[in-house]
């Protein structure tokens, strides 16, 4: 089945679509023409459609679909759109237009007070803030403020380092798990190493029986730390071993 | 040693003394700790708290390693709105400096500067947003009432005057009819 526009040769698309309405004429004081060309012009705004009656030429139409609707369908369509545009164009143009109000704008005036007034203060407090941070008090409970030292002896960090990679190496690998694994927390995980110090001083070996992956060695260390930055876990050195402990060994 | 400031209310009701004894006592305290070692009397955010002295600042930061947050400059404007303009709505605050506010507002909550202080009777009863105790505290503010002093001026935006549409022209061979809305600089 041949598309639309292969019905119709190049160049002679008409401005209503790819068919021409029929030819009705339009006579009257303000425009004659055929109702194609008419409607071009009004789209254009060349005609003034208030002084074209539409009522004749509504009729027509409907004499014209009467009499010769059946010869083609397609133009008796293009033509009956046409029509709609214009009475509705002129509907509009009927209506009461809106009473243009002279009165000048007028303008809202920004909430005082202004923003650029309060320049002066936004640096007064700026250089408090600045101030503020040469006093110190005492941090509130709970509340992070400051990063308090903790005591790990004469323990570096390097030579905890060497305490993990040889943990790492007693572990084995981790098995490939399906996706959304439960883990435990981190709470959860330093409760378990509180439950495994004792207030004896222990390697990390002693501490940590038994098989274990990779990822529960990490896990393990990690916790391992956090107790140690509370204070809930002491460690020293002796003869290049690391000890561990509960808190509160001395 | 108190983590908050510690209000005359509460050492009245703590001590059972007078309140007059209590400020005389806390004037020597502080005039005590003045004198000598590391540690003032700071009287802020509606009460008294201890607090190292400036001139240590560096020693006890090297010690305490605090985390230091800088305030933005937008910040700064919206904490400043909210501070002299409370209880201001997010609205309000963005017709005052002409743009959205939210982000600022947000992270003014967030760090405790900020915070909900109840609805404004209007339709859609928008959120009202006051400064908080934390607020004074990190200012070194002891009320609102010792914010520095806003300087308002009398004149609207100087050097700068509104053309409005439908304005009669100042030149009659001018054509009239609607013309843009200019902001033009004043002739000096």
């Amino acid at each position: 089945m041949s598309s639309r526009t292969d019905l119709i040769p190049a160049g002679e698309i008409s401005p209503l679509g790819l068919f021409e309405p029929p030819e009705l004429v339009v006579e009257c004081e303000a425009y004659t023409g055929t109702l194609s060309t008419l409607f071009l012009l009004v789209k254009q705004h060349k005609v003034d459609l208030l002084g074209v009656p539409l009522a004749p030429i509504c009729e027509a139409y409907l004499l014209y679909l009467i009499q010769r609707a059946g010869d083609d369908l397609e133009a008796a369509a293009t033509a009956l759109a046409a029509l709609a545009y214009l009475l509705e164009r002129k509907s509009f143009l009927l209506l009461p237009a809106p009473e243009i109000d002279d009165e000048p704008e007028v303008w809202e005036d920004p909430p005082e007070p202004y923003v650029h007034e309060f320049a002066e203060v936004i640096h007064q407090l700026s250089r408090r803030w600045d101030e503020r941070d040469e006093v110190f008090f005492r941090p509130q409970s709970g509340a992070a403020q400051y990063e308090l030292p903790f005591e790990i002896r004469e323990v570096s960090s390097s030579q905890l380092a060497f305490v993990l990679e040889r943990l790492l190496k007693r572990a084995k690998p981790d098995l490939i798990q399906p996706l959304g694994r439960p883990r435990r927390s981190l709470s959860e995980q330093m409760e378990l190493v509180m439950d495994s110090m004792t207030e004896d001083w222990r390697t990390l070996d002693q501490v940590v029986v038994g098989e274990f992956t990779r990822s529960e060695a990490v896990w393990w260390f990690l916790a391992l730390l956090e107790l140690i930055r509370l204070s809930k876990v002491c460690v020293k050195i002796e003869e290049d071993e690391i000890f561990f402990a509960a808190g509160g060994t001395v | 040693m108190a983590d908050s400031p510690v209000t005359l209310d509460d050492l009245t009701g703590l001590l059972e003394r007078p309140v007059r004894e209590i400020e005389e006592a806390l004037h020597q305290l502080g005039s005590r700790y003045d004198a000598n070692g590391p540690i003032q009397v700071v009287r802020l955010a509606g009460g008294y708290q201890l607090a190292t002295k400036p001139a240590y600042s560096r020693l006890v930061a090297s010690f305490l390693k605090p985390q230091k947050k800088k305030l933005s400059q937008s910040m700064l404007e919206v904490l400043a709105i909210v501070a002299y303009q409370q209880p201001i709505t997010s609205a309000e605050i963005d017709a005052v400096r002409g743009v959205q506010s939210d982000y600022g507002l947000s992270s003014l909550i967030e760090r405790r500067l900020v915070k909900e202080v109840g609805r404004k009777a209007t339709p859609g009863r928008p959120i009202l947003y006051g400064t908080t105790q934390h607020f004074l505290h990190q200012f070194n503010l002891n009320s609102l009432e010792e914010l520095p002093e806003l300087q308002v001026d009398q004149q609207a935006l100087p050097g700068f005057e509104l053309e409005t549409l439908g304005e009669t022209p100042s030149d009659p061979e001018e054509k009239t009819g609607p013309r843009a809305v200019v902001v033009t600089s004043e002739s000096s």
